[in-house]
C-alpha cells in the first residue's frame, strides 16, 4: 500500500504491453531472420542488453529528479579510463581499480548534482557543459591513448557464455537492478529521492533534504554510469576514450530509450526498474532482429529514433491520464 | 440597463472527481457593473475560464449578445471582445509596459513593430488611470501596485465591450481603487459591461448594480439587484448561513513560556520588527491581506527564508534554524501550506507515503530499510482519526476531494509529532462540512498541547478559531489583541489596524 | 536595463579584444590575413548554427536534431547533385526545403504530443542522423558543383564569400527578433507562456515556427559546410551541439527562454572562433577546446543567473 504498490499499477500494464511486445517480436524474428535465436547472436543480444540496460537504469535515477544528465557517457568512459589507468599504470589489484572507477563516476556525478542544486540551473545545460569538462580532462590526461593490456581473468569473464550462450553482463545487469528496486521500494532514501523528485517543494516543506537527495541521485547515477563504462570495455577487450563516441554522446539513445520505453515519467518522481529492464530487451531484439533482416546498421539508429518517438507519444497519453487524476482546475 | 450583453446559461464543468459548476446561470446587461462573487472554490474561477475561452463547459452555453458562442481558446474571446484582467499576473516581464499593453494588436510601420505610436497609445491608457510611469519601462521595474494598473490599462486598451476584473485591486491602495472605479464608472456609462470578482465587499457595494453569488459549484443568487442587499444578506448567500460561526472555547492554560517566540524578527524576505508569541494549548491567527507577508513570515520560521534580524526563540531557547529540515526534525514545527496541490503534497504519491513522508528516516531500520507495512502502521491510524475518506491507503493524494487532500496534509505533522504547527488558509477551496471538521481538528490539537499559529484571510474563521489575532500589513505585525470572539468587535479592531 | 545589456554586451567585446591583442603580440601570426580568414570562416558558419539554436532557446525549448538536420541537408543536398543532376540552384531549394520539413517536423511534434523538446528533438535527432548515414552508406559525396566549391573558397574583396550569407541572416534575425511581430510573439511566448497565450498569441503557431526556422537555420549552416569542406559527408554536423548552446548563452541568452541578444550571440561565436584560433596558434590539444567551452559555458549561466537576480526578471523560486 505506498508509492510502489502505486508505481507497480501504473507501470504494469505499460510492462505486460512490453513484455507481450518482446515475444512477439521474438517469434516473428524467428520466424523471419535466419539464425536470430541462434547460441552467437542469442549471446550478442544478452551482452547488448547488460550494458545498455545499466546504461539505461543509470539515467533513470537522475530522471527521478525531473532532470537528465548529458554526461552519463562522458562520466562511463573518463571511469573506465581511470580502471584502465590503475591497473595497467599502477597495476592495482582487479577488485581495487574497478572500486576507483565506481568512487570516480560517483564523485562526478556528485559534482553534476552540486553544479545543479548550488547555481539552481538546469540539469541540461549543467551536464552539457561537464560533459564537454569532463571528456576533454579525459582526453587531455590520457593522451588520447586506451588501455589494451586488461588482466585475462577480465577479458575471460567478457568473453565468458554461459549455457553457451549468455553474457555474464547481463547477470551483472540484473543485480544492479536488483539493488535499484530494493532501494527504491524498501528504504528511507529512495522513497526520499523519488519524492523529492515528485515535487521538490512539497518534499522540501515536509523537512526532506531535497538538495543532498538531488545531489545523491546525480551520484548514484555517475556511480552506475562507471559500471556501465567498465562493462562496455569487457565487451571491446580494451579500454579507449572513443568507446562512447565524441563527448560519450552515443550512450544517450539507449540511456534515454529504455526508461522511457519503461514507463519512467520524464517530471519526475515516478520509475519503473522492471520497466527499464524491459525497454532495454525490446530495444535490443528490435535492433538485432533488423540487422538480422539486412537492414543496415545506419537505418537501425532511424528505426530506434521512431520507436523513442511511439513511446513518447504513448506516455503522452498516460501523463494526459495521470495529469487529468491529479489536478481539477 | 437594457437586454444582457453576456449570459451564461446552465453552465455545468466537472473536473475528475468534483462538480465545479453545476447549472450556473449568469446574464449581465448593457453597461451594467455586476458582481461575481462566492467563496474560494465556489466556482468562480471556472466560471471566468469558461467565459475567456480557458476552459469549455460540459454542459449549458455562453451567450454574447444574443448569439451562442464557443470560445476554444482565450484568443478566441479576445476577438469576441471580451477584456480580462487576471487574478494572476499576466505580463511579460521582460517586454517594456508599452509592448505588453499592445501585445495583442501590435502597431506596425512597413510590417516592422512601431514603438512609437506603441509609446503615445500606451500612454492614453496610462493617464486615464492617472498611472505615471514611462511607457518604455520593463515590467520587472514596476512595485506590484503598478504592474497590477499596467494589467487593468492592457485590458482598458482592448476596448472591449466586455470587461472581465478578477480581483483587480488586491494590492491597490484606497486612492488608486478610488481612480479605477471612477473610470469604470465612466466606461459603464458609455455602455461597457462590467463583471467584477472581489472578495471586498465593501468594494463591491460602493461600485457594483447587480450580483451573481455562487456557493458550492452552483447559484447562490443569480443577477440580482444589489439595490436594497445590505453586506450581511451577501454574506448568507456566500456562506449559506448567518456569519456567524461555532466560537472556540477560551483556552484555559497558557505556560509561562511560549513554544515559539519571535523578538523584533527581521528577515531577507523584508520582514521587520516583527515580535510574536506562540504558547501551547493556544491558537494564534494571524490575519493580513494578500502580500502583507504572512505565508512569508511563515517561511521565514521554516527556515526556508533568512531570519536576519532578531532573534527567534523555541521554548525560551534563541535558536537559529539552519533549513527546513531542521525546523523539521529537530525543532518539531510543521507548516501546512496554502498552495495544497504545489507545495503541499505529493498529488502522484498515495496517501501513506504522503503521511509518512516527515519520518521515513526515523521509522527505517538497519540501512535504511522501510516496507509498505511499516509506512501503513503509522498511515493507518492517522488517517483513520483523521476521518480521511478513502477505500485505501494506496489512493493517490490526486484523486481525494480538497477537504481530504487537507486533513492529509494535516496527518503528516501528527506523524511527525510537531510541537509548532503552522496552518495557511487551513480551508481554502474545502466543503462546507470538511470546513467545519479541520477548525474542530485545529482546535483538539491546540488543546492537546500543540502550539498552533492559524494563517487566515477569512475572517469570520479567524475570529472564531484565535485565541489570540496578530495583524500584519507590510511585512510587519502592526497589532495584537486577545481574540473575544466576538466578530463585531475583533473585525473592527482588525479593520482598525489596516485601514488604520 | 538597457543600460544593464549594453555593459553586458560590452564586457564580452572588451574580452574579445583584448584576447585578441594578447594572441596579436604573442603570436604575430595571428593577425595574418590568412589567420583572419579562417577566423572569419568559422565564424560564419557557428553563427548560423548558434542562432538556429538561438531562435528556439528564445522561446524556452531546445533543438537536439539541429545537427543532425544539417547532415541530413548536406547529404541531400551532395546527393542531388552528384547522382540526380540538380542545378546548383535546386539543390539548394531541395536542401532548404528539407531542413524546413524537418524543422516542421520537431516543431509540430512538439507542439502536438505536449512533450518537452528535449525528448522529440533526441528521437528525431535519432531518426534523421539514421537516415543520412543509411542513405550514403557513411561515405561522402563528392560530386558537389563548382559554382558552390567556389562560394566555399573564394573572397569578396578581403572577406570570404561564407560571410556574405551569414551576415544578412543575423541581420534578418535581429530584425525578426527585435521588430516583427511574429518575432515579439515568440519571445512574448518565452518569457511568459501562459500570459502569452491570455493576450491571443497561439502556442501551436510560436512552436512549429520556431522550430521550423531552427531547421531553416540548420539547413543553410549544412550547406555552408558542404561548400567549405567541397564535399558532402554524414559527419556534417556532428560537432554543433555544444557550440549551439555555448555562443548564445555566452551572449547572454536565457535558457528558460524570452530573451535572446542576437548581437551577444555573435560575440559569443566570436569568441568560440577566437579560442579555437589561438589553440590552434599556440599548438595545444583541440581538447582543450572543449575544456575551455564546457567551463565557458558554466561561467556564462552563472553570470546570467546573477544579472537576472539583480533585474529581478528570474525565474520565481519559491523556496529559500
Amino acid at each position: 500500500m505506498t508509492v510502489q504498490t502505486r508505481l507497480r499499477a501504473i507501470s504494469r500494464s505499460n510492462s505486460f504491453g512490453l513484455f507481450v511486445a518482446i515475444l512477439v517480436f521474438v517469434a516473428a524474428f524467428h520466424l523471419l531472420a535466419n539464425g536470430f535465436t541462434s547460441k552467437v547472436n542469442v549471446y550478442s543480444i544478452t551482452r547488448s542488453i547488460g550494458i545498455d540496460g545499466v546504461i539505461g537504469l543509470a539515467m533513470m535515477t537522475v530522471l527521478v529528479t525531473g532532470g537528465l544528465n548529458l554526461a552519463l557517457g562522458a562520466i562511463g568512459v573518463c571511469s573506465a579510463m581511470g580502471v584502465g589507468w590503475a591497473l595497467q599504470t599502477l597495476g592495482l589489484p582487479i577488485w581495487f581499480s574497478m572500486l576507483l572507477g565506481v568512487l570516480l563516476g560517483t564523485a562526478l556525478g556528485a559534482i553534476n548534482g552540486l553544479i545543479v542544486v548550488t547555481t539552481r540551473l538546469h540539469s541540461f545545460v549543467v551536464t552539457l557543459a561537464t560533459m564537454s569538462i569532463f571528456f576533454g580532462t579525459m582526453v587531455l590526461l590520457s593522451g588520447s591513448n586506451g588501455f589494451n593490456e586488461l588482466p585475462h581473468s577480465l577479458t575471460g569473464f567478457g568473453r565468458m557464455r554461459l549455457f553457451g550462450m549468455v553474457s555474464p553482463l547481463l547477470l551483472v545487469m540484473f543485480v544492479v537492478a536488483a539493488v535499484l528496486f530494493f532501494i527504491y521500494r524498501y528504504t528511507a532514501f529512495g522513497r526520499e529521492m523519488l519524492a523529492a523528485g515528485a515535487n521538490p517543494f512539497a518534499a522540501k516543506l515536509s523537512g526532506l533534504p531535497v538538495e543532498r537527495l538531488f545531489v545523491s541521485c546525480h551520484a548514484l547515477c555517475g556511480g552506475i554510469g562507471a559500471i556501465a563504462g567498465m562493462m562496455a570495455s569487457l565487451r571491446n577487450g580494451a579500454i579507449v576514450p572513443s568507446m562512447a563516441g565524441p563527448l560519450g554522446a552515443d550512450w544517450l539513445l539507449p540511456a534515454f530509450l529504455a526508461p522511457v520505453l519503461g514507463g519512467t515519467l520524464l517530471a519526475g518522481g515516478g520509475i519503473s526498474v522492471l520497466g527499464a529492464v524491459l525497454g532495454t530487451v525490446f530495444i535490443a531484439v528490435i535492433s538485432s532482429g533488423l540487422y538480422m533482416l539486412q537492414l543496415g546498421e545506419f537505418w537501425i539508429q532511424t528505426a530506434l529514433g521512431l520507436v523513442l518517438l511511439g513511446a513518447i507519444l504513448l506516455e503522452r497519453g498516460r501523463a494526459a491520464l495521470a495529469l487529468a487524476r491529479s489536478t481539477r482546475r | 440597463m437594457s437586454d444582457a450583453f453576456v449570459e451564461v446559461r446552465g453552465a455545468s464543468k466537472a473536473f475528475v472527481g468534483v462538480q465545479a459548476l453545476d447549472n450556473v446561470s449568469l446574464s449581465v446587461g448593457r453597461g451594467q457593473i455586476h458582481a461575481l462573487l462566492g467563496e474560494n472554490g465556489a466556482g468562480k474561477s471556472t466560471l471566468i475560464k469558461i467565459l475567456t475561452g480557458v476552459h469549455r463547459p460540459d454542459a449549458g452555453e455562453v451567450l454574447l449578445e444574443g448569439t451562442p458562442r464557443h470560445f476554444r481558446a482565450p484568443r478566441e474571446s479576445i476577438a469576441a471582445g471580451i477584456g480580462v484582467v487576471h487574478q494572476e499576473r499576466n505580463l511579460i516581464t521582460r517586454f517594456s509596459v508599452a509592448e505588453n499593453i499592445t501585445l495583442e494588436d501590435p502597431p506596425t510601420k512597413f510590417g516592422l513593430f512601431d514603438e512609437a505610436a506603441a509609446v503615445v497609445s500606451t500612454r492614453k491608457w496610462l493617464d486615464l488611470l492617472h498611472l505615471d510611469i514611462d511607457p518604455r519601462t520593463i515590467v520587472s521595474r514596476l512595485s506590484v501596485a503598478q504592474v497590477q494598473l499596467v494589467e487593468i490599462a492592457k485590458a482598458l486598451s482592448l476596448e472591449s465591450r466586455f470587461l472581465l476584473l478578477d480581483e483587480p485591486t488586491s494590492s491597490l491602495t484606497p486612492h488608486e481603487t478610488g481612480t479605477l472605479f471612477e473610470v469604470l464608472r465612466r466606461l459603464a456609462a458609455d455602455g461597457v459591461s462590467i463583471l467584477f470578482v472581489s472578495h471586498k465587499l465593501e468594494e463591491v457595494l460602493s461600485l457594483c448594480t447587480h450580483v451573481t453569488v455562487l456557493r458550492d459549484g452552483r447559484n447562490a443568487c443569480e443577477s440580482q439587484s444589489l439595490a436594497g442587499m445590505t453586506r450581511a444578506d451577501i454574506v448568507r448567500l456566500m456562506i449559506g448561513r448567518e456569519e456567524a460561526m461555532f466560537a472556540a472555547p477560551a483556552t484555559s492554560v497558557r505556560l509561562a513560556t511560549p513554544a515559539l517566540e519571535l523578538v523584533s524578527v527581521a528577515t531577507s524576505l523584508g520582514h521587520r520588527d516583527v515580535s510574536l508569541q506562540a504558547f501551547h494549548g493556544e491558537i494564534f491567527g494571524l490575519y493580513g491581506l494578500i502580500g502583507a507577508g504572512r505565508s512569508e513570515l511563515a517561511r521565514a520560521i521554516m527556515g526556508a527564508a533568512k531570519i536576519t534580524g532578531g532573534e527567534l526563540r523555541i521554548e525560551g531557547t534563541p535558536t537559529r534554524i539552519r533549513d527546513v529540515t531542521d525546523a523539521v526534525r529537530r525543532y518539531g514545527i510543521g507548516y501546512v501550506s496554502e498552495d495544497r496541490k504545489g507545495e503541499g503534497l505529493i498529488l502522484a504519491h498515495d496517501i501513506a507515503s504522503n503521511i509518512a513522508v516527515t519520518i521515513w528516516h526515523r521509522i527505517s531500520r538497519f540501512l535504511g530499510f522501510v516496507s509498505d507495512g511499516m509506512q501503513d502502521r503509522v498511515a493507518a491510524p492517522l488517517a483513520r482519526a483523521l476521518d480521511v475518506r478513502t477505500p485505501s491507503l494506496a489512493q493517490r493524494v490526486g484523486n481525494l476531494s480538497g477537504g481530504n487532500q487537507q486533513k492529509v496534509s494535516v496527518a503528516k505533522w501528527l506523524a511527525a509529532s510537531s510541537k509548532i504547527l503552522i496552518i495557511d488558509e487551513p480551508t481554502v477551496g474545502i466543503d462546507v462540512r470538511s470546513k467545519a471538521y479541520l477548525h474542530d481538528l485545529i482546535l483538539r490539537l491546540s488543546r492537546d498541547g500543540a502550539a498552533v499559529i492559524v494563517i487566515s484571510s477569512d475572517m469570520p474563521e479567524l475570529v472564531a478559531l484565535a485565541d489570540r489575532i496578530g495583524v500584519m500589513k507590510d511585512f510587519r505585525l502592526v497589532e495584537t489583541f486577545d481574540n473575544s470572539r466576538n466578530y463585531g468587535a475583533s473585525s473592527a479592531r482588525i479593520m482598525q489596524a489596516i485601514h488604520g | 536595463m538597457r543600460k544593464f545589456l549594453r555593459t553586458d554586451w560590452l564586457g564580452l567585446a572588451v574580452l574579445i579584444v583584448l584576447g585578441g591583442a594578447a594572441l596579436g603580440i604573442a603570436r604575430p601570426e595571428f593577425l595574418t590575413p590568412y589567420s583572419i580568414d579562417v577566423i572569419l570562416v568559422g565564424f560564419s558558419l557557428t553563427v548560423v548554427v548558434a542562432l538556429g539554436q538561438g531562435i528556439i532557446i528564445a522561446i524556452g525549448h531546445m533543438n537536439l536534431a539541429l545537427g543532425a538536420i544539417g547532415c541530413l541537408v548536406a547529404v541531400a543536398f551532395g546527393g542531388s547533385m552528384q547522382f540526380w543532376g540538380f542545378p546548383t540552384w535546386a539543390a539548394v531549394l531541395f536542401g532548404l526545403a528539407i531542413g524546413l520539413a524537418c524543422g516542421f517536423v520537431n516543431g509540430w511534434l512538439t507542439h502536438k504530443s505536449g512533450l518537452t523538446s528535449f525528448i522529440v528533438t533526441l528521437a528525431t535527432l535519432s531518426i534523421f542522423k539514421g537516415a543520412s548515414l543509411g542513405i550514403t552508406e557513411a561515405q561522402s559525396f563528392d560530386g558537389i558543383s563548382d559554382a558552390v566549391k567556389a562560394f566555399g573558397s573564394d573572397r569578396w574583396g578581403p572577406l570570404p564569400e561564407t560571410l556574405l550569407v551569414a551576415v544578412p541572416i543575423v541581420i534578418a534575425t535581429w530584425l525578426f527578433l527585435g521588430k516583427m511581430i511574429p518575432g515579439r510573439q515568440m519571445l512574448a511566448y518565452g518569457g511568459n507562456p501562459a500570459a502569452a497565450e491570455l493576450s491571443g498569441i497561439s502556442r501551436g503557431r510560436i512552436v512549429i515556427l520556431a522550430h521550423t526556422l531552427s531547421g531553416l537555420f540548420a539547413a543553410i549552416a549544412g550547406m555552408m559546410t558542404v561548400a567549405r569542406l567541397q564535399i558532402a559527408t554524414p559527419t556534417i554536423g556532428d560537432e554543433w551541439l555544444i557550440a549551439s548552446f555555448a555562443a548564445p548563452v555566452i551572449g547572454g541568452a536565457v535558457l528558460s527562454g524570452g530573451h535572446l541578444p542576437v548581437i551577444g550571440t555573435c560575440l559569443g561565436v566570436l569568441v568560440i572562433a577566437l579560442i579555437n584560433q589561438a589553440l590552434v596558434l599556440l599548438a595545444v590539444d583541440p581538447f582543450y577546446v572543449q575544456v575551455l567551452l564546457g567551463l565557458l559555458i558554466l561561467a556564462a549561466v552563472g553570470a546570467n543567473r546573477l544579472r537576472e537576480a539583480r533585474l529581478g526578471t528570474g525565474p520565481k523560486l519559491r523556496l529559500s
